[in-house]
């Protein structure tokens, strides 16, 4: 169930692929939708750690188009269960994930994305 | 600042007090201990607390595993003689409800059985307070507890009640609340559970972890050895949102379609807090940038029964097998089983260096890293935690759980500086050979072989 707040916390770190390795792009996923526990100040405090424009594309090509381009100033309700809901509730069941720079392709399976690294691809 | 008396569970002494000093600091509260020694011996059961309201006691019986209950403190002494005089001296503690106020005794002793006849004479002693209030020994509107502490008698033969009255010393005080947190013990019994394993840490020493890391909701914790997820259950039960990881799938997942991790969780009514598990090795980890968790906890696997592993060969490829290898990756044939990529062993001691610079790079500043070290008993030495540190990185509590001649400490580390560190690079580090006498070598290094030998002592070993 990779959500979207991991996808957007993960990078491919393949040896020496060090730019253009992020956002992984999205490819054959199967989503859910599950409710979580709404914690507007959780949000507030993580919003900093986010890649904003990553996080509006890839919800996007999962078909939610609440979140705004750029990150507004003000954080009202609204604004704070749509991030909720992108970050939280939308669950990548199966698909993979694909390295934008070195095409390393990282596949989730029952909900679990597999990121190991094959032996040519460590430091 | 008033006094409380808390009454411990008989177990893990060690970590009575930095279980206490967690859950003032997570609900932002003061808590003194006595500056009498006979009143805040870690050792005994029974602990006087200075608090500035009731409400931060029912806080502590709420959360504390290892409070049983805790009281108003109103006296206490060598003898009744002495507790009587001074609860005398406190009247203005209890006098509000001689009135009307339904009331209860108990008199229980630790370490031994007071015979029935004796507890009535105990209460009876207590007329002088002439409670006016109706007993009420079902739904009394407060409750006096009387505990006599007697030393340790086990493993000695005695006469049922033989010492009666002999104890060391006798508490009074008015109850303020149960503890509510130990029957999570109950709950979270990895008997009951689900989905386990062969290494998963039972329920009391997760629960007493999941304090340490002050998991509270809107927090994010991080477990990089997440296995059987033991450590997540309670962390998330107490509202904090939880992210493992591992470098086995196997182990999260178990056999059935839906992972092992997220049946459990389901158990408990936290599935919806396990943001994500993610299977990967954490010395060559995705996380994109540092300063993201509240709290690490983790239960590194130490060897016994289960090996930490990291990606990488014990010896490498030749130069032709290492071409097959890269030939059979760039051309794979239908029908080959998936790759799995080779894992070497991961020595322990270099574990924990790593972990602390990973915790240091992945916490938020004032952050915490939660985790258990197996350590040899006659070997440990104070020096052994500190090998293990790096600068901003500062050990708060380190209790140990003694299991004779060898035993684990919990360690609670707090990230105390907000500097900007890189990511550790987990480079493999070439300690073998022991050419560099200089350097402390902490006891548990090589633990799993030491295990296994029966932890002699090395006179032994060198008689030999």
């Amino acid at each position: 169930m990779v959500r979207l707040i991991t996808h957007n916390l993960l990078a491919c770190h393949v040896k020496g692929c060090t730019s253009n390795n992020f956002p992984l792009q999205l490819q054959n996923v199967q989503i859910e939708l599950r409710e979580a526990d709404f914690n507007p100040d959780f949000l507030k405090t993580f919003l900093p750690k986010l890649e904003w424009k990553a996080l509006v594309d890839s919800a996007k090509e999962l078909g939610d188009t609440s979140l705004p381009l750029e990150q507004p100033e003000m954080l009202d309700d609204e604004f704070l269960k749509n991030l909720h809901h992108v970050l939280l509730e939308i669950h990548i069941e199966e698909g993979n994930m694909i390295c934008p720079n070195c095409k390393h392709s990282y596949p989730i399976s029952n909900g679990i994305p597999n990121m190991l690294l094959a032996e040519h691809e460590i430091g | 600042m008033a006094r409380y008396l808390a009454v411990f569970a008989q177990a893990h002494q060690e970590f009575r007090v930095p279980e206490l000093e967690s859950i003032a600091q997570l609900y932002n509260f003061k808590l003194t201990l006595s500056d009498d020694p006979e009143e805040c011996d870690p050792g005994r059961p029974y602990m006087i607390l200075s608090l500035e309201s009731e409400d931060h006691a029912r806080l502590l019986a709420k959360r504390c595993v290892l409070i049983k209950s805790i009281y108003e403190f109103y006296s206490r002494g060598a003898t009744y003689d002495e507790l009587h005089s001074r609860n005398r001296a406190k009247r203005s503690l209890w006098e509000r409800y001689i009135p009307e106020t339904s009331f209860k005794f108990s008199v229980t002793a630790y370490n031994h059985k007071i015979p029935q006849r004796r507890q009535k004479e105990v209460v009876e002693s207590f007329s002088y307070m002439d409670f006016m209030g109706k007993i009420d020994m079902k739904n009394p509107e407060i409750s006096f507890g009387c505990f006599e502490e007697y030393e340790t008698r086990s493993g000695k033969t005695r006469e049922r009640h033989e010492g009666d009255g002999e104890f060391v010393q006798v508490y009074f005080g008015r109850l303020i609340e149960e503890g509510t947190a130990r029957p999570l013990i109950q709950m979270f019994d990895v008997k009951k559970r689900s989905y386990f394993g062969n290494t998963s840490m039972e329920a009391e020493i997760s629960l007493l972890m999941a304090n340490q890391t002050l998991a509270s909701p809107g927090k994010l914790i991080y477990d990089p050895f997440m296995g059987t997820g033991s450590m997540g259950y309670p962390v998330a039960y107490f509202g904090a949102q939880v992210m493992g990881s591992d470098i086995d799938g196997r182990q999260m997942r178990g056999k059935q379609t839906t992972p092992g991790v997220f049946r459990a969780a389901s158990q408990y009514g936290v599935v919806s807090r396990i943001i994500d598990i993610c299977t990967f090795d954490v010395t060559n980890n995705p996380w994109r940038c540092g300063e993201l968790f509240d709290a690490i906890i983790t239960d590194p696997p130490y060897g016994v029964r289960a090996g930490a592993k990291r990606l990488g060969r014990k010896k490498e490829l030749d130069a032709h097998r290492l071409e097959l290898y890269h030939e059979h990756r760039s051309n794979p044939r239908p029908g080959d089983s998936p790759y799995i990529p080779p894992t070497k062993p991961y020595e322990l001691s270099d574990l924990v260096v790593d972990l602390v610079l990973l915790a240091r790079y992945l916490l938020k500043p004032g952050g915490r890293l939660v985790f258990f070290l197996p350590t040899v008993t006659d070997q440990y030495e104070e020096v052994d935690i500190y090998t293990m540190l790096c600068p901003g990185m500062e050990v708060i509590a380190n209790s140990l759980q003694d299991f004779g001649s060898w035993g684990r400490r919990l360690v609670t580390i707090r990230k105390v500086t907000s500097e900007r560190y890189p990511p550790p690079d987990f480079s493999t580090r070439n300690t073998e050979g022991g050419d560099d006498k200089t350097q402390h070598v902490p006891a548990h290094r090589h633990f799993r072989e030491k295990y296994f030998q029966g932890f002699k002592k090395a006179e032994e070993e060198e008689g030999r």
